[in-house]
């Protein structure tokens, strides 16, 4: 596995450093001047360009760059443009709650993924398989903020169970951190969930009609243990690969997730610093999220290999 | 390579009738496939129709703000006094007009792009790695950056939507290329003499379709959310011009006191969004059973 | 790896064990399609006794596995056993509830399916799989375990130990059908039931496993129900055969009265339209049925063999034949007409049509010269290139015009890798290939249109090879317009190339699903005419039809031969075939030729040990035949990619030094292709050795 590891680095590397380049040339392709947008409506042009020569904007591309990346590697993410204060502290305030949506929402969607799936693919009744993969369906088709905005009309509103904005941090206080973590959580996997059903289900439907499934059945083995250990184990592989790509996309829903649950997290911060056009913020924060995007790739193909025998790494 | 065996016939197979418009209008025939269709059609009639059915346009703001729903007012007005439900269609209208020149352009952008590697194999490989890193950022922020770079508003959208779609068509093109560049008809094709464009055009682009019109129909729907999701975070279409998921991000501040202002935009998205995902299902079924 | 003589078989006598193990009576399975009722199986009655081996013969649409599922019960739906009983050992297994069906599967009877390749689960090691069978009808799993480990020795495979926490994928083709066969001995059952266990496999490979089987019924007392479509497997292995067509049994006798006498017009005609890797045939026409076996879902009225059967008469349209026996009791027959007493003709082959071959040309239209390809070199890494894996290493051969090279050689062996070089879809590493005046390869427009002017492929799988969304015509039309035939004359002439593959106008505007496997390769071979090429190369172009069509296809082939004086590159595995229409022949294994020359002198005096192993491994329609010496080659083909040093067969060779410890020279020395007192060359130390043993007269 080292191996493994090892031989992925270089197209790791170039990647991460193709965003980077990226990120960093993107924001400054949007039209505006940061410095001025700082200095105030009311700043004079010398105050603008001093405030200019502070934030650094004045030197050359490449320099720029380079300073960047070496403050990186030594923990110095910059300065954020419109909070003034260091991006490293805004990124460390709004890491928990994110984090703890995301992973919250990555567990329901595992559940809720292949849970669904497996009721999906092995319903005998038509009427029962139905009525799964309508469920299914809706769900495809209802986009995480919607669903956010229904269950808050649902059980925040309509039956007050669960509180639908704000936070509290599991890590200070589980009980309640956990119900306000509750209805986001389900909002950002249930539309995602509903595609990985959908792939474990076709998937099981596909696999029952291979030769081994007939094999098993010659040798007498009864229906669960056809459906668990013969079917659902060659399906596995398929949604594992659905769910690494879609831990992507949680991180994307999260921003408008937390827009709706009114929660203090990173998408806010993504949110508002691409709308003020903040360098450093979006620097750090793009490369981050491909930085968890390829981490999230790499451990999706250890998992399916560690399924598969036929998969060999690399 | 085992030894191949005289094929026997499992079960017996249906006999499709004639070509690809044939399996297509089949498809449709099945009851997902009739249901997405109506709706679509009955979406894009209200749409086209608006301003006939709807003439004043969707600006008039009226003395009667956030006021609930009424005869005049089925869906009552928002916070401008604006009648909601024409504003709805209105926004739908939008929607649509964006959907449907974008997407189908990204399709055909995405599959020249990831066919590209028949012709040139290392253009190909460039290509792929180009979109793999398109699919690696985090789809809003590249939306939110494209939408800062042009500016906000319809074009801006236009393209988010286009560039985002981009990786799923290209990586289905190329996978599709790479298995069927394998097919013996297409090899025959080749050793008879056909040059590779006439072969990619009429071998290789008719047996990749399928999978890309299901792909595209599957997109449509997450370009909705696109839209919408740039639109919560204000980074959508101009005010006033309406856009079902603007409308959404300023009714979830009511949605306690005026839950019609959300219930409205987010049924009509609901069912846009159940359309195409029927219709991409019929379509699916029509590929798959050969 | 042994040489062993087997003994000739004594069948099971009536008198002294007349229970019968599996009583199959009227059975009638059926699927139910939109597009209406397919009678699959049709009224079969048959029985099996212990110990004895069954085998149930039939071309596609047969109904022979569908058979084989309704005994079991898995007929997938939407199919259905309507009618009949299945009585195995007094118990009607039709009429049992799905729970006593399963503690009857695998504990009394077991399945062998036909690819092992699909067979096996490929996430569940193959001890557990073995073991499963036990566990389910309530063996502890420790117990299941050591049985395992003793059934895979049992069936032969080495280093059981280590193997049994193997994955199937693992494994070879062949050590895979052995794992599926110890699965399906788990529970020591009565009765086996193979469906076509060895269609898939190479002809060696496919001795070893009837070898198996054989051993295994002498030793374990099992009877065995084998499909399969090869009539040479079924006088090898069989005590009883049934022949199937249209979904009916339609003759049923022990075997040698029925290859030696038989009274089905379907059976006799049969036999007699295979090509005989025993017989000296080239120069005259295979006799051949007309028509293709009838697609279940429209058969025939009556008797479903009449629209291709030349005794046909009026009654045989109407009235179904009933099955019933002839002189020898054990002997049933459906035919209304040998009923009656007549004899069936013997099948003679259609007149050669009237160009008779022309000599050979004295320059060659092929000519390749120490040819390397190499197949590793697609797979390219970011940052270097992988070993080099040659899938052909430095052959030569030479073909002119109006004569055949035939090339055989099992899966793995390169020759369609080596195929496909000559046409161009394989860049040669290293070597020539000249076709006429012209280099393959080099990248001038000029040699690029010659060599398509002058070598076209028929390819293997009808079914791949026409692309499906287009229609014949347009298929031929593309051909055509390659060749540079103006548009107006392409429909005529796409007309007049359908007429002289025996198809017809009204083809032209249909889609290739429209058409049987036999047509859709005439169409194939129509398309490569289109082209007016002076050589075609033919990769096992009969090998996935069935065996009535197969001389059809190959009688064509050979008047398309004769008529334009064409040059045949022949590839097959089926050595039969190839020795029919062949002038040479070229035996190929691991990449490179193990021995070259007339047809003739290998058939009949194979100097090489693997030529002679292939030839004695083949399976002869023929009881007689069952006695005669075996050599069956142990082991599986090395990787390519790490051939053996020496000589590459040594380690399977019967000769070399597994068996002669102290022919070094095998390992240390790659035997050049040298002369042989014969005529041909061959590579090989000790020539000839095996030649009277392999030798087939």
């Amino acid at each position: 596995m080292i191996r493994y590891l090892i031989r992925r680095l270089p197209s790791i590397v170039l990647v991460l450093v193709a965003t980077s380049v990226i990120a960093f040339l993107l924001p400054r392709l949007v039209p505006g001047d940061p410095a001025a947008a700082v200095a105030g409506p009311d700043a004079s042009p010398q105050t603008i360009a001093a405030i200019r020569t502070q934030l650094g904007l004045d030197k050359p591309l490449i320099n720029q760059y380079f300073h960047w990346i070496g403050g990186v590697f030594t923990g110095d993410l910059g300065q954020s443009l419109q909070f003034q204060r260091p991006v490293s502290e805004l990124i460390g305030d709004r890491l928990g709650s994110t984090v703890q949506l995301a992973l919250l929402a990555a567990i329901f969607l595992v559940i809720f993924g292949i849970g669904l799936g497996i009721l999906a693919g092995s319903a005998r009744s038509r009427w029962a398989r139905t009525l799964v993969e309508g469920t299914n369906t809706g769900f495809l088709a209802a986009p995480p903020f919607l669903v956010g905005l229904l269950l808050i009309l649902l059980f925040g509103v309509a039956i007050r169970i669960l509180p639908t904005s704000g936070e509290v941090s599991v890590l200070d206080n589980p009980n309640f951190g956990f119900q306000y973590l509750l209805l986001p959580a389900l909002a950002l996997a249930l539309p995602m969930s509903a595609g990985v059903a959908r792939l474990v289900q076709t998937s099981m439907q596909a696999i029952r009609q291979e030769d081994f499934v007939d094999l098993a059945v010659a040798k007498g083995v009864p229906p669960w243990r056809i459906n668990i250990r013969h079917i659902l184990r060659n399906s596995l592989g398929p949604a594992v690969v659905a769910i690494g790509i879609r831990f992507g996309d949680l991180l994307a829903g999260a921003v408008v997730i937390e827009a709706i649950f009114a929660r203090n997290g990173l998408g806010q911060l993504a949110v508002s610093g691409a709308q003020s056009n903040d360098y450093p913020v979006m620097q750090v924060l793009v490369v981050g999220a491909v930085f968890i995007a390829v981490v999230a790739q790499l451990l999706t193909e250890i998992t399916l290999s560690a399924l598969d025998p036929r998969v060999r790494l690399g | 390579m085992t030894k191949p065996v005289p094929a026997p016939p499992r079960a017996p197979r249906r006999r499709p009738r004639g070509g690809a418009w044939a399996r297509y209008a089949r498809a449709l025939r099945t009851p997902r496939g009739i249901t997405a269709t109506v709706l679509l059609l009955v979406l894009v009639a209200l749409a086209l129709l608006a301003p006939v059915l709807w003439p004043g346009g969707y600006d008039e703001q009226t003395r009667d703000a956030l006021a609930p729903p009424s005869a005049e007012h089925w869906l009552g007005t928002d916070e401008f006094g604006r009648d909601i439900l024409t504003r709805t269609i209105y926004g739908l209208r939008t929607d649509l007009s964006l959907i449907l020149t974008a997407v189908p352009v990204s399709l055909v952008i995405g599959t020249l792009l990831g066919l590209s590697g028949y012709l040139s194999s290392w253009f190909g490989s460039l290509m792929q790695r180009v979109l793999d890193i398109i699919l690696g950022f985090p789809g809003l922020i590249l939306g939110i950056i494209i939408v800062l770079v042009i500016g906000p508003g319809w074009t801006a959208l236009f393209f988010a939507i286009v560039i985002a779609g981009l990786p799923g068509f290209g990586r289905l093109a190329r996978g599709g290329l790479l298995s069927e560049q394998q097919r013996e008809y297409v090899l025959a094709a080749r050793t008879l003499g056909v040059n590779k464009s006439t072969v990619m055009v009429r071998h290789i682009l008719p047996n990749v379709v399928d999978p890309l019109l299901v792909q595209a129909s599957i997109y449509m729907v997450v370009a909705i959310f696109i839209e919408a999701g740039l639109s919560i975070v204000g980074l959508g279409i101009n005010p006033p011009k309406p856009s079902l998921g603007a409308m959404l991000n300023v009714g979830a501040r009511y949605v306690e006191t005026l839950p019609s202002y959300v219930l409205g935009p987010g049924a009509v998205l609901l069912l846009l969004a159940l359309a195409f995902t029927l219709l991409s299902d019929a379509l699916n079924q029509a590929a798959t059973r050969r | 790896m042994t040489i062993h003589s087997q003994e000739a078989y004594q069948p099971v006598p009536d008198s002294e064990d007349s229970s019968v193990l599996l009583d199959v009576r009227g059975l009638r399975t059926q699927f139910d399609t939109a597009d209406g009722v397919v009678r699959a199986v049709n009224d079969v009655t048959f029985a099996v006794r212990p110990g004895q081996i069954l085998g149930i013969v039939g071309e596609s649409g047969s109904g022979k596995s569908v058979t084989a599922r309704s005994i079991l019960r898995m007929v997938r739906p939407p199919g259905r056993t309507t009618a009949g009983e299945v009585v195995y050992r007094g118990q009607d297994l039709l009429a049992l509830s799905e729970k006593e069906m399963r503690e009857l599967r695998g504990r009394e009877i077991a399945m062998v399916f036909q690819d092992p390749q699909s067979a096996l689960n490929p996430v569940m090691t193959v001890g557990d799989q073995i073991a499963e069978a036990l566990i389910v009808h309530g063996v502890n799993k420790n117990k299941a375990r050591e049985r395992a480990r003793e059934l895979l020795g049992q069936v032969g495979i080495p280093d059981v130990d280590r193997r049994l926490d193997d994955y199937p994928h693992q494994f070879s083709g062949g050590m895979r059908q052995r794992v599926v066969i110890a699965v399906a001995l788990a529970s020591s059952p009565s009765l086996l039931i193979a469906d076509e266990p060895t269609t898939a496999l190479d002809v060696t490979i496919q001795a070893q496993i009837l070898g198996l089987l054989g051993k295994l019924r002498d030793e374990l007392g099992i009877a065995v129900i084998m499909i399969t479509h090869d009539m040479g497997v079924v006088a090898e292995m069989c005590d009883e055969v049934v022949v199937m067509y249209g979904g009916r049994v339609m003759e049923h006798g022990p075997v040698e009265v029925i290859f030696e006498h038989p009274e089905l017009p379907y059976t006799a005609d049969l036999l007699a339209a295979m090509p005989r890797i025993d017989e000296h045939s080239a120069g005259r026409r295979l006799p051949s049925i007309p028509g293709a076996p009838p697609d279940p879902a429209h058969l025939p009225t009556g008797c479903p063999f009449h629209p291709r059967c030349r005794l046909s008469e009026s009654i045989c349209e109407q009235e179904v034949p009933a099955l019933l026996p002839r002189s020898d009791p054990r002997h049933l027959a459906a035919c209304h007409v040998t009923q009656r007493g007549v004899e069936i003709p013997p099948l003679v082959p259609a007149a050669a049509s009237a160009g008779a071959r022309r000599g050979r040309d004295s320059a060659p239209l092929l000519e390749i010269t120490d040819l390397r390809v190499d197949v590793a070199a697609d797979r390219r890494g970011l940052l270097r290139r992988p070993e080099p894996i040659y899938a052909v290493d430095r052959v030569s051969l030479t073909v002119s015009s109006g004569e055949t090279l035939g090339l055989v050689g099992e899966s793995g062996c390169g020759k369609s890798t080596l195929a496909r070089a000559i046409v161009g879809i394989n860049h040669p590493a290293s070597g020539t290939i000249r076709v006429g005046d012209h280099l393959v390869g080099s990248k001038e427009q000029a040699g690029a249109k010659a060599l398509r002017e002058t070598v076209q492929y028929v390819f293997q799988d009808p079914y791949a090879s026409l692309n499906p969304r287009r229609t014949i015509r347009q298929s031929l039309e593309e051909a055509l317009a390659v060749r540079g035939v103006p548009a107006a004359e392409r429909a005529t002439e796409a007309v007049a190339l359908l007429e002289r593959v025996g198809l017809h106008e009204r083809h032209l505007d249909r889609y290739p699903y429209a058409f049987s496997g036999g047509q859709r390769q005439r169409v194939g071979i129509a398309r490569a005419l289109a082209a007016r090429p002076k050589l075609l190369v033919c990769d096992e172009p009969v090998s996935a039809l069935d065996v009535s069509i197969q001389a059809q296809i190959i009688n064509l082939l050979e008047s398309l031969r004769d008529e334009f004086n064409l040059g045949y590159l022949f590839i097959a595995h089926d050595l039969s075939v190839v020795r029919h229409l062949s002038d040479r022949v070229a035996v190929m294994y691991l990449g490179a030729f193990v021995e070259y020359g007339d047809a003739e002198a290998v058939y009949n005096s194979p100097q090489h040990p693997y030529t002679a192993a292939l030839l004695a491994s083949s399976p002869i329609p023929d009881t007689a035949e069952r006695t005669r010496e075996r050599i069956v080659l142990g082991g599986d083909l090395p990787s390519p990619k790490n051939p053996p040093s020496g000589c590459r067969f040594r380690t399977r060779c019967p000769i070399g030094p597994l068996a002669h410890p102290e022919r070094t020279i095998c390992i240390e020395q790659p035997p050049p292709l040298a002369p042989t007192s014969t005529g041909q060359v061959a590579a090989c130390h000790f020539a000839g050795e095996l030649a009277r043993v392999g030798a087939v007269v």
